[in-house]
């Protein structure tokens, strides 16, 4: 049977992550975050925490609720309409599949229940130098001796370096410059001697951070997955990563058309809704479009990496290209619509273009995922 | 979320495709479509592939099986167009009176009207066109000027259609006409079934773009018809005109799949073309181009599943429709623009001169017209912000 939609459940999911969010204040979240009230984070993610949200993909014997990726897809849409700061995809769409799969069973013991109950936020500080997403960047030494690592270097670009309690830190324990050689190491921040310095983020409400190992200590016992062959290990779960970021940006895209649906009935202008004039009406139609057809493909993306499709790899490429340019696209627009307004501090239309514009690169351009969709296509 | 056909549906495909095998023309799925170029000869072939269709009972399948349908669910309807796509199945001549008109004569026709029309439009006996485009109406439907008197036991028609498919080879026209001017412009409207063979009925080519006579110019001088031919009731064609309509039911399914098909054919064009000794699709920018409109035929395929999941749900299609219907024509065009762009100096010789496909010269052209019948891209934007975002209305209709 042909059924492309989200279940009754997924649809639950959406209602009331909606409702909760707006209970905590929408998009005074990100605003009273980016003015400095980090609490405001950490109270957020508490009742995250107390909803479920945060144990939606992790296994039940870990207090999670079992499900898979597209489960996902309604709770991040949400979390995108409300440019909500903080790790949440990275938390739960590199850190839990990677634990999933990879994790030690003392490792699983030791994040997974904190992570559902929102005592533990994690994220990814794959970038060095030139920021450049690729095996021959990444030169953080980590030297192994008497039962531990010590690790030497610099990541940067670290999302949400702030406030992650536990960094996923791709080093270099063999090789050189190649893809062998690369392994995953866990680090605590409660264990280790890190000096983090937040960097000037273009989007405020996602706050990045350079981090610089100097003799930092970590325990054998925080090697994630196999050694030296972490980069493959971590592409697998950047696949969840790629879609998480889709369904966020979606529902950024989702609310910028309808922000600007709303002026365009509200706003007059030559004594009629500005709505009325097919400039503006057609402008509107097509950001729509945008949004149709964002949605679709990530949805078709997030069921094929929950049932590990053949074409799945393809799938996330071209969602991915196809919906971080359509977000760029949508909230350039409607800071056209709303005219002088969309110009402004105050309006909301800046928060949703600088996200598209920080999400745009993060981790792989539109380019380059068109370069691994001709790849898969045999190009 | 699920993407698999059921049992009864898969083998409603396997059933298709075997028929298929057997019964299209012979050297079709190699490859060799011939179709006819003169118009009289393509017309008789036309008319002998729709009558092996209704033999082998499709060529109404959404029809009640008394006479002659399958009653085929949406789905397999959807499956139906995907499958002709597939193996590029020449087009049903009468695809006007078996999708619309033969349904809508079965759901308020007479008795007499289904006795005497219903049986020869799924064989193809009688063919069918749809009168109602006007010089001076375009999207503009409701303005048409065509009049019916009543004179006697008589309604005498006079009027210009226009952009009429089908006209040189129909037998009736599904025609809109006015018979009220009176009251608003949606009133006032009756809709007739005219027999195109009368003295009063003329039908003029028109040579488009593409160098096709697909199109006609109708003229009515004193055409007549009975209060017999009426469909619906009398100033009641519009209402009548949405019922047609609504047995769409399975909308754009053959544009999207088609265009699924057509980017396979623009990758290989892009592989056989070659530019400084290697193919073109090695070319970073050509292959980025090609994924991008990857990604835009893939969005349409899935759009369309979803919209298609909505109507099963709730019954009934919605304004999506206008959705799928705007970007795929929209997304055709590119692509066919985009295989003139790639294909090199050759692109300008023609016909049988020419060295890369004529197909994508003449597809091209003809694809202008795609954003443009049926309602104009605009048009559906319209309907798109009034009807699904609800935006004002921009003129006072």
């Amino acid at each position: 049977m042909v059924d492309f939609a989200l279940n009754e459940d997924q649809e639950m999911f959406q209602t009331s992550t909606r409702q909760y969010l707006k209970s905590k204040g929408g998009l005074d979240i990100p605003r009273r975050y980016m003015d400095g009230e980090a609490h405001i984070l950490q109270e957020m993610w508490h009742g995250l925490a107390q909803q479920g949200y945060l144990g939606v993909n992790v296994s039940e014997r870990y207090g999670g609720l079992g499900q898979g990726s597209l489960s996902l897809v309604p709770i991040l849409e949400e979390m995108g309409r409300a440019i909500i700061p903080g790790p949440y995809p990275e938390t739960m769409a590199i850190a839990v599949p990677l634990l999933e799969a990879y994790g030690t069973e003392e490792q699983k013991e030791k994040y997974l229940p904190e992570i559902v109950d929102g005592k533990r936020k994690l994220t990814l500080a794959l970038l060095e130098s030139n920021g450049e997403n690729s095996p021959e960047n990444i030169q953080l030494a980590a030297n192994e001796e008497d039962g531990e690592y010590t690790l030497h270097g610099t990541k940067v670009l670290v999302p949400h370096g702030d406030v992650a309690d536990t960094l996923i830190v791709p080093v270099r324990t063999g090789g050189v410059h190649s893809e062998y050689g690369i392994s995953l190491l866990l680090v605590d921040r409660e264990d280790t001697n890190i000096e983090i310095q937040e960097q000037q983020s273009f989007e405020q409400t996602r706050k990045i951070a350079k981090i610089k190992f100097k003799e930092t200590k970590v325990a054998k016992q925080q090697l994630l997955g196999p050694k030296n062959a972490g980069w493959g290990a971590l592409q697998s779960a950047m696949n969840d990563l790629h879609v998480a970021l889709c369904s966020t940006m979606v529902g950024g895209i989702d609310r910028v058309v309808e922000m600007a649906n709303e002026y365009g009935q509200t706003r007059m202008q030559f004594g009629q809704p500005i709505g009325r004039f097919q400039a503006i009406k057609h402008r509107i139609v097509d950001m729509r479009m945008d949004l149709e057809s964002s949605r679709s493909l990530t949805y078709y993306a997030a069921w094929a990496l929950e049932n590990n499709a053949e074409d799945m790899i393809e799938a996330i490429a071209l969602a991915r290209s196809f919906t971080s340019e359509a977000f760029v696209r949508t909230a350039s627009e409607n800071v056209q619509i709303h005219g002088g307004m969309g110009f402004t501090w105050e309006f909301d239309c800046h928060l949703f273009l600088k996200r598209a514009r920080a999400l745009e690169n993060y981790l792989g351009s539109s380019d380059d995922c068109l370069e691994i969709a001709a790849g898969e296509l045999g190009w | 979320m699920d993407f698999s056909y059921s049992t009864t549906e898969k083998a409603f495909q396997e059933e298709l495709r075997a028929w298929l095998e057997t019964n299209l023309p012979s050297g079709w799925l190699d490859g060799e479509r011939k179709v006819p170029k003169d118009e009289k000869e393509k017309g008789i072939f036309l008319r002998d592939w729709q009558r092996k269709l209704y033999e082998g009972k499709w060529a109404g399948i959404s029809w009640p099986k008394a006479y002659g349908g399958r009653e085929a669910s949406l789905i397999e309807q959807v499956i139906y167009e995907q499958e002709m796509v597939r193996v590029k199945a020449p087009p049903v001549l009468n695809i006007i009176g078996t999708a619309m008109i033969g349904p809508t004569l079965l759901q308020i026709g007479t008795e007499k009207q289904k006795d005497r029309y219903v049986q020869k439009i799924i064989n193809g006996e009688e063919i069918w066109c749809q009168g109602y485009s006007e010089p001076n109406a375009g999207s503009d439907l409701a303005a048409i000027q065509t009049k019916a008197e009543k004179k006697g036991d008589r309604w005498v028609i006079n009027g210009q259609k226009v952009w009429t498919s089908y006209a040189h080879y129909a037998d009736q026209c599904f025609l809109l006409a006015r018979t009220d001017n009176s009251g608003k412009k949606h009133n006032g409207i009756t809709a007739f079934l005219v027999d195109m063979n009368q003295e009063g009925v003329e039908t003029k080519p028109i040579r488009s773009i593409d160098d096709n006579p697909i199109f006609n110019e109708m003229f009515f001088n004193d055409a007549i018809a009975y209060d017999e031919d009426i469909v619906g009731e009398i100033n009641e064609g519009w209402k009548t005109s949405l019922i047609l309509l609504s047995h769409e039911r399975v909308g754009v399914a053959r544009r999207t799949f088609a265009i699924q098909k057509q980017f396979e054919e623009l990758v290989d064009l892009a592989k056989t073309l070659q530019k400084n000794g290697r193919s073109l699709i090695k070319d970073p920018i050509v292959r980025q181009n090609l994924t991008r409109f990857r990604a835009r035929s893939r969005a349409l395929l899935m759009n369309y599943y979803r919209h298609l999941t909505n109507i099963i749900r709730t019954g009934r299609p919605g304004p999506e429709g206008s959705m799928d219907k705007m970007a795929s024509s929209e997304l055709a065009k590119e692509m066919y623009a985009y295989a003139m762009t790639i294909s090199g100096s050759g692109n300008i010789l023609w016909g049988d001169d020419a060295i890369v496909s004529a197909d994508w010269q003449e597809s091209y052209l003809r694809s202008f017209g795609f954003t443009i019948e049926g309602g104009t891209s605009e048009i559906q934007k319209n309907i798109i912000a009034e009807r699904m975002l609800g935006l004002p209305k921009d003129v006072k209709y």
